[in-house]
Order: C-alpha cells, then structure tokens, then sequence
C-alpha cells in the first residue's frame, strides 16, 4: 500500500459520497415500505464506509511494503483510446466500413509501424470481410454510411 | 420425466442438426479463444450473444454453454507449448505442463489434459442429471428472503475467495450493485440516476462492461506491457499417454473431477480455484513430492480435470435456481433472459428440451472437443505464432461489433471503451473485476428480494432470521465473513500441537 493506494481509495470515496448525495434525493420510504432510494442509499453508504476503510488500511502502511507495479506503455495505450473513441464518433456518420479502414490503418500504420502497402491492404480487406461476415452473413447490425456500407 | 427418459430426450434435442452445429461451433470458437492469450470465455459469450438473438433459445444456450468449456480445454494448449495461461483456469496446468513440454512430452501433456478434460467434463454432466432434478423441488420453496440468503451467501463468497483484499473486493461488490441500480426501479419503476437521458432509463448494459472489463482492458494491458511470444518449438509427436502415466493420472483425474464437480457448485468458487485445490492435494498426497514443479504429469491431469468438472458444476445452481455462481454463468443468465426465458425450479418443467438439450449437449461437446483437439492441436500452435500486433487491432474491432450489434447505440461503445479504461486502471491497484460484475447482475434480484421481504414483514429484518432455508442461508454467510478472523488463530492453535499427539 502506498500515496497510489491513498490516491485510489481518496477518488472511490469521493465517488460514493457522490453518489450518496444523489441517492438521497430519491424516495427512501420506510422499513415497512421502502421505496426507490432504499437500497442505492443502502449500497452508497456501504460503498462510502469500506472506501473510509481502505484509505486508513492505506494511511497506516509504510511505503516500503510498496511492491512496484510492471511499467506501462501509456502512450500507446493512450493513442488506442483516443483512436477508437474518434471511431466510435464518426461510426453512425462515416458508416462501418469506411471508418473501420480508418481505424486499422491508423493501429497497422502508426501504432505497428507497418509498411503502407501492407497497412492499407490488410486495413480494406479485414473491413471489407468482417462486414461481410456479420452484416451479410450472420445479420448483425452495423451502421451503414453514406456510401451503403 | 425421469433420467433416463430425460437423457433420451436430451440427445434427440441435442442432435437435431441446429444444435449440433451450434454445439460445434461454441465448443470451436470456444478452443480458439482459450488458445488466444487476453481473450476469454467471458468477453466471447458476451461478444457472440447479439448473433443467438435469430437463433432458438436452445441453440443459442447449447452455443454459449459450449464456448466455456470449449476455453477450458483450449486455455491449457498455451499453458502447455508457450508457459502462458490462455485462461485463468489453466494457470497451475503451467507450473508442470511447461516442464513436459520442456522435457519433450509436450505431447501426452497436451494428450492427458484433453483426455483427463473429457473423463471430468463426462463425470460433472452426469453429476448434473443426478443432482438437478431434486434440488429443483428444494428450490421451489424459495422466496424472496431465501433467495436473498443465497445471493448474501454467494456475494460473501465471492469475496471471501478473491486472491487480492477481501476489502477491496467488497468494495468492488458494492460498486457493481450500485452501477445496477441505474435505470428503472424494479419495483415502483421511477427513474434513478438517470438525469433525463432516455438511454440510461434502460439501465448500463452488461455486454459493454463485460467487454470493456474483461476484453478492452485485458488487451490495453497487453499493448502496455508488450506480449512476449516464444512458442515452444518441438515437434508434438505422440499425443497417447503412456501406460505409466495412465496409471500416475487416474487418480488425479477421479479426484479432480469429484473435487472440481463439489467446488464449482459452490456460489462464487467458479473454475479456477478447484484447480488450485486440486494441485495443492495431488502434490500433498504424492509418494514423491518433489517431482511436482519438474514435469509431474499428475500436475497437469488433476487440475484439468477439475477445472471441467466445476464447469459443469457451476451449471447447476443456474438451471435449478436461476442464481450465477460466478461470472461466466452470468452471462449465460443474460442469454437465458433475453430469449424470454427464466432459468430455475420451472425449467426443467416449462422448457425441457433447454434443460435436458443443454446437458446432453455438453456430453455431445465433450466429445467432439476430443476429437477436435488432438488432430488440430499443431493448427493451435501455428495461431500462436500470429504477432500481437495483428491480433490486438482485431480482438478490439470484433469488441466494437459485438457491442454496437447488441443494441446498435453507439453510447454504448462509449462506455464499453471507458469500462476498458476502469478495468486498466483496477488490475493496475489490484481490484478485482469478478466481484463487480457478478454483483451488477445479482444486484437488481438483491434489491427486489429484500424490499419484497421487508414488504412481506412489514418492515421486520427478523424474516430473514425465522424460516429455515434462509436462517441456514445467512448463517452460512455470515460463518464466511467470521472465516479471516476465525482461521489465523485456529490454524497457530495446531501448530503449537506437539506433533507426536497428531499422528
């Protein structure tokens, strides 16, 4: 346990207190009759309290207990989110498969340092196939762009 | 109906060519995904549930049933060749099945993994058509306090069990109750935290926080890190288990599969834990301890047989209460209902051809998992060598597809990829996310089973406490949550024994 303990359980507190305020304005009713806000209030509570709980568990622990976590790569991991949330925007307006192309072109290209020729053939042909499979095939529903696909 | 009536029943339901082929490709794309390292049976069920929608409830259950235990067989080929654990279940089949392989066994490793699988995944299906029956009499005299005692039990259990802080495991059951409970009230039906938007009034969907906890995050991890992929390179020759290690295995398989079979009945146990037992007593009981670490084939058979056998296990409490053990039977409850139908007591009366077409089923994909897996293990190698760089782009799109097909809203994308980004951020500070999961699905039938009985008791928690089933229930629970404070003092009792009074 260590200050990336403290830091964690500091955010989850803050998020059950939250939570808590918002559940409180829901109808708790009684014992006998409990209404909409019973149980998340209930729950909130609990949250808020074992949080309480793991900051002093991570308050009392010395730094030198600390086992040191594997480095990340956080920029590649980074690009991947940002990349597939640019995705996720443009799906229903570019359609599934040209924004899919889109998509492997930049994880082949930029992320795996494809060549282009190899990046842009494997891009259109994974697209291309997997709309076929689950669009044609298999009727699964994916949106479709300005260019039917 | 009785057994045997309802086995011959089973098979006829089970071998009409629908079910069959969706018994085969759920036990393939099953094997594929457990050979494949940061996708696992959980993300995949979830991923191929849009496809069932055109399917029979039957088939589509028979398909989702078959890629778990498809995995469980898959997931040890990587344990074996490449020292990595294609599922979490196959972690132990490493310690000894890696050394095989080193050593140039790596063919009756791969050999009696498969073939002890089989024996176990026959035993729990037989142990489910014993047992299923008369525990649905039991469970018809469930209401809601007892189905409340159970879920408390299963909740206590899972905690009680989780490898990291059992505080932060309770944590994480509490978040995923309270994720739950956005959406619809169960009972009164007025909107909570919802704040007006029409997509959070049907509530966060379970495929995209499955997907997002279990697949988005795993592969993010593995992008972090950097996959290393060394397959081990020897030729697989003789698959067949010598006589000699028959007669070393078949003691570990016939305990490993009652063992695994007991466990995985259990509420919150799950797979993975039976094969750690499983390893613990064979090395415990082994005439020649230390051989275990070294290539001991006893290592591989009894943990693989219990891994399979739990799998069957963890069938029962679904089909004869409705309740999920563990994570991946969640899912599978999620399939039920959005075929319209309820898993539990009635089943077996009101839909027989699921209930006794999915057991028969298992059997029905046991074997041809046996028959797949040895002549297409060399074909499972060869997927190994595929670079991360490939796979990663792909595992992601197909998370993508499943999502949005599911309900075709691209919010839940989004919150699929911002569940990758919790779950990134939980294995980095050691939260599990089993406990969330599972307690997101349990939670609304938590809720409404206490306001029920409140509603029953006119507001007494006494209820709980005065019928028989649920006293026994909640004092199990409550026996689990003493278990930390109770066991460290018992255990430095008996060591202070004097050994000689032991014996």
């Amino acid at each position: 346990m260590t200050g990336r303990d403290r830091g964690a359980a500091a955010v989850l507190l803050v998020f059950g207190l939250i939570a808590l305020e918002e559940a409180g304005r829901l109808r708790f009713g009684s014992l006998a009759r409990p209404g909409p806000g019973f149980f998340p209030v209930v729950l909130a509570a609990g949250f808020s309290l074992v949080c309480m709980g793991l900051l002093v568990i991570a308050a009392r622990a010395r730094e030198a207990d600390a086992v040191s976590a594997a480095r990340l790569g956080w920029p590649k991991i980074g690009a991947t989110m940002a990349a597939l949330f640019v995705y996720t925007l443009v799906l229903e307006s570019a359609g599934f498969v040209a924004a899919t192309f889109a998509l492997l072109v930049f994880f082949f290209r930029a992320l795996e340092r494809q060549r282009w020729l190899v990046a842009v053939a494997s891009s259109l042909v994974t697209a291309l196939v997997t709309y076929l499979v689950f669009k044609v095939w298999l009727n699964v529903q994916l949106p479709a762009g300005p260019w039917g696909g | 109906m009785d057994l045997l009536h309802g086995l011959a029943y089973g098979l006829s339901v089970s071998l009409q060519p629908p079910n069959l082929t969706a018994c085969f490709v759920g036990v393939f794309v099953g094997t594929l995904i457990g050979v494949l390292p940061g996708i696992g049976p959980v993300a995949t069920m979830s991923l191929l549930l849009p496809i069932t929608f055109a399917m029979s409830p039957t088939a589509s259950i028979i398909m989702m049933a078959g890629i778990y235990y498809g995995a469980m067989y898959g997931g040890s080929t990587t344990s074996i060749l490449v020292n990595i654990p294609g599922e979490a279940a196959s972690v132990v089949t490493c310690i000894d099945g890696y050394q095989m392989a080193r050593q140039g066994r790596a063919g009756p490793a791969l050999g009696i993994s498969a073939l002890g699988s089989f024996i176990a995944g026959t035993f729990s299906v037989l142990g489910i058509m014993l047992l299923a029956p008369p525990l649905t009499s039991v469970a018809l005299r469930f209401g809601p306090p007892e189905i409340f005692g159970l879920l408390l039990l299963g909740f206590t259990m899972v905690t009680y069990l989780t490898a990291g802080s059992k505080l932060k495991a309770v944590a994480m059951a509490l978040l995923g109750m309270l994720l739950g409970t956005v959406g619809l009230d169960p009972i009164a039906a007025s909107p909570r935290f919802t704040y007006g938007s029409v997509t959070l009034g049907d509530g966060l969907g379970l495929v995209p926080i499955i997907m997002g906890l279990f697949g988005i995050s795993e592969v993010l991890l593995n992008i972090g890190q950097g996959v290393k992929q060394e397959v081990f390179d020897t030729r697989i020759k003789g698959l067949m288990p010598s006589r000699e290690d028959w007669r070393r295995s078949a003691g570990p398989i016939a305990r490993g599969s009652v063992l695994g079979f007991l466990l995985g009945i259990l509420p919150g146990i799950g797979a993975i834990i039976p094969t750690f037992i499983s390893y613990a007593l064979e090395k415990r009981i082994a005439r020649q301890p230390e051989r275990f670490g070294k290539g001991a084939i006893e290592g591989v058979a009894g943990p693989e047989a219990a891994n399979n056998a739990a799998t069957g296990g963890s069938m029962i409490p679904l089909l004869t209460l409705g309740f999920a053990p563990n994570v991946v039977m969640a899912v599978l409850l999620g399939a039920f209902l959005i075929h319209g139908v309820q898993p539990g007591p009635l089943l077996i009366k009101e839909h027989p051809e699921i209930f006794w077409g999915v057991i028969t089923s298992m059997y029905v994909g046991n074997l041809m998992l046996l028959v797949l897996n040895l002549p297409l293990i060399g074909l499972w190698v060869q997927l190994l060598r595929v670079p991360y760089g490939i796979l990663f782009p792909l595992i992601l799109l197909f998370c993508v597809i499943g999502v949005y097909s599911e309900s075709a809203n691209v919010w839940d994308i989004v919150v699929m990829l911002a569940f990758g980004v919790i779950g990134l951020l939980m294995k980095r500070f050691g939260f599990e996310a089993a406990p969330l999961v599972l307690a997101f699905v349990l939670g609304r039938m938590a809720e409404e089973s206490i306001r029920q009985s409140l509603l029953m008791s006119n507001g007494r928690f006494s209820i709980l406490m005065t019928r028989p089933i649920a006293t026994v229930l909640i004092t199990a629970a409550l026996i689990v949550v003493a278990l930390p404070v109770i066991v460290p003092p018992v255990r430095r009792l008996l060591r202070t024994v004097p050994p000689d009074d032991t014996a």
